[in-house]
């Protein structure tokens, strides 16, 4: 009797076991894609953002009725910031959690290495934010451009290179600055950005005076203010993180630098903490941007007011609208997988793709050196009573650019 | 000439910023034998009290030095006393254990500011933040000047106490050798806790000094780990007036540096210099300063 009892018992267990593992492959759990970001280190307050608006993404989605019935989950993995944690992290999320598909990707040298884990286990990895070209560029992975088969990497924001493009408008036809002072921070990010601004500053016939670059966390700017008051240039144009762009900022203010105006390069000057931290001296400022709440992009609005209803505080900039449509893509990309989430389906979906998000159309693209490229449009922002309008295109615009500045005046207290 | 006086202004107050940091370092090195790796968090402690008391009761940030400092001392004597005392005691466990146990204090103290605040940047908006005196062209910001004048006067008053005092003398004689100490009457337990707990103070006023300038963050530590052990190799082990000196070195070597080679270069130039104090000046600037 007990023998029987037992083998009864270890043949419900067996059901139990086996229905649990159908139930893994049967396909009604959630479909879980790996999302890499600084969520801790000096990097955390962009990351934060960017992983509030994947949950909101994701709440949406998955209200929706999910992807073919199935709940969409992330599993976010902390780079910290560093390139060496954010390969191990993508290493992990791959070979680990066992994630058909990542996203994310923050600081330009974190996803460059996290790229190269994705290249390497052929894993689509669809870029956020991490903007230095070589990431699109399939050379840097040792493919050609004809590679597009071969080569896992897509990119939702437009490369460092083209950040400045709507600047450029700006600059030629509006304020027609003569000298240029670039300062930046010497990292990826921060030493193309320059590069690519040098270019620029050639083309539109912008005499470049000098390029400094510091590191970030400095206590104190002043040498290098100092060096640029000295060169009297007629704009002085920063790359920078969002604390050291309010430093710049509050210590330029500080030793009475006036150029005709300070133009940040996108990253920390659009961010609302750059307005909290600089106080007065953020006043004025210019900004390349991705991204701005006003732009006529259906549901760019909604995006930003949901975001502060639920998170408060003064709500997101580009780097969230990037994060909140790259969930939506991975959602679209996988609800046209219909029902196989295997790595090579979910690629060839990513290269059809084809739909509107609150960032803007994205569309991944060949041209130039780069492939599997979203193409975009950036456009250009100032710190106008303290809010950030959007100043040019001038036929999206929602103010017009304070020029010339008065800095004395409007940096008083 | 105008930017060389204001780099050698600038890195003189900021180096006093720095001496203020070293000091509770040197002073916790000299007795307890340990590099203290949680320096740095500690000091992140009394920032995020002070901005606090700053945010929601509008407490001036100097005027909080009478809450905060207090505050941090006795968590400095909580984690001497529980967690690195009991280490210390014991002849089996290595010293490098308990500068491990550091790194752990400091972890968890990071993690739990992160729990607490967020990742998100502070900082404190006053009056006087970004008011600036000009002497002959020459910008002094009052944040800094302040922080270099509270400099030497901690500096000045830890110097008395330890030169003057009774407690002084222990924690002296406690450095020289904590067994003699302890054979002359001194308890060497009470010392060793006291030491860290003043250490913990001090570095928590730097903090205090230090907010109204910069900005605050939960993985904000470490940097300023590095700063304070690079400035009391500097100035010698436990020794407070090297460590002022040590601090003004810095400041001035940095600066410098970021004026006339690079700023991306600020920090290689202040470790190059810590490299060179190590090779050709073993014991560093005690030395020349004898105390």
């Amino acid at each position: 009797m007990k023998k029987i009892k037992i083998i009864l018992l270890l043949l419900a267990f067996g059901f139990v076991a086996l229905s649990l593992n159908s139930c893994g492959k049967s396909e009604t759990g959630p479909i879980k894609i790996g999302v890499l970001l600084p969520l801790t280190g000096h990097q955390a307050n962009f990351g934060s953002m960017e992983k509030n608006s994947y949950e909101l993404a994701r709440a949406k989605i998955n209200a929706a009725g999910g992807i073919d019935g199935r709940q969409l989950e992330f599993v976010y993995e902390d780079d910290t910031g560093k390139p060496d944690v954010g390969r191990a992290g993508a290493e992990k999320l791959i070979n680990v959690n066992k994630v058909p598909m990542i996203s994310g990707g923050y600081s330009s040298s974190v996803t460059f290495a996290a790229a190269a884990v994705a290249q390497q286990y052929r894993t689509p990895f669809l870029v956020n934010t991490g903007s230095v070209d070589k990431i699109t560029q399939p050379e840097a992975f040792n493919l050609t451009v004809n590679d597009g088969a071969k080569f896992y990497i897509y990119r939702l924001n437009p490369p460092v290179s083209e950040y400045a493009s709507g600047l450029e408008g700006l600059l030629a036809n509006v304020i027609k600055p003569a000298t240029v002072y670039i300062i930046h921070e010497n990292t990826t990010f921060g030493t193309k950005g320059a590069k690519a601004f040098q270019k620029s500053s050639e083309k539109l016939g912008i005499e470049v005076l000098n390029v400094e670059s510091y590191s970030s966390g400095t206590v104190d700017f002043k040498p290098i203010l100092l060096n640029a008051q000295k060169a009297n240039p007629d704009m002085v144009y920063m790359i920078s993180y969002v604390m050291d762009a309010s430093m710049l900022m509050k210590q330029a203010r500080e030793i009475k630098f006036y150029p005709k105006l300070f133009v940040g390069a996108g990253a920390g000057f659009t961010m609302p903490a750059f307005k909290d931290n600089a106080g007065k001296a953020s006043e004025g400022v210019i900004s390349a941007t991705l991204w701005h709440q006003t732009l006529p992009i259906p549901g760019a609005k909604e995006y930003y007011d949901e975001y502060v209803k639920k998170y408060g505080g003064d709500g997101p900039d580009y780097h969230g609208a990037e994060a909140y449509s790259a969930a939506m893509v991975v959602a679209d990309v996988l609800k046209r997988c219909k029902g196989d989430y295997e790595k090579e389906t979910i690629k060839k979906a990513l290269d059809a793709t084809d739909m509107m998000t609150v960032f803007g159309p994205v569309k991944f693209q060949s041209y130039g050196k780069k492939i599997h490229q979203n193409k975009m449009e950036t456009y250009v922002v100032q710190w106008i009573d303290g809010t950030l309008k959007l100043i040019w295109p001038k036929d999206l615009a929602n103010a017009d650019v304070v020029y010339p500045i008065d800095w004395e005046k409007i940096w008083a207290e | 000439m105008e930017i060389f006086m204001q780099s050698l202004v600038s890195g003189l107050l900021i180096g006093g910023l720095y001496a203020i940091i070293g000091i509770g370092m040197t002073l916790i090195m000299g007795v307890l034998k340990i590099i203290n790796l949680a320096h740095g968090q500690i000091m992140m402690v009394g920032m995020y009290i002070t901005w606090t008391l700053w945010y929601f009761l509008g407490i001036d940030p100097y005027l909080s030095i009478i809450i905060t400092v207090p505050i941090v001392f006795y968590l400095g004597d909580g984690i001497s006393r529980f967690l690195l005392h009991p280490l210390i005691e014991k002849d089996s466990i290595l010293p490098e254990n308990q500068v491990l146990m550091t790194v752990g204090i400091g972890m968890v103290l990071v993690e739990l500011a992160r729990f607490i605040f967020t990742s998100d940047y502070r900082s404190v908006q006053t009056s006087y933040n970004a008011k600036s005196v000009y002497i002959a062209g020459i910008s002094l910001n009052y944040p800094l000047i302040i922080a270099f004048f509270a400099a030497i006067v901690l500096t000045g008053g830890m110097f008395f106490v330890l030169m003057k005092t009774d407690l002084g003398r222990s924690i002296r004689a406690t450095a020289q050798d904590s067994d003699a100490a302890t054979l002359m009457g001194i308890s060497s337990k009470r010392i060793t806790i006291l030491t860290y707990s003043i250490g913990s103070a001090l570095v928590a006023t730097a903090g205090i000094f230090l907010l109204p300038i910069y900005y605050l963050y939960p993985d904000f530590g470490p940097a300023f780990t590095v700063k304070a052990f690079v400035i009391t190799i500097l100035g010698g082990l436990g020794s407070t007036v090297g460590a002022i000196a040590g601090g003004i070195v810095l400041g001035i070597a940095e600066t410098f540096g970021a004026t006339y080679i690079s700023m991306g270069y600020r920090d290689a130039v202040g470790l190059v210099i810590f490299l060179l104090v190590l090779v050709f000046l073993p014991g560093g600037l005690k030395r020349f300063t004898k105390i």
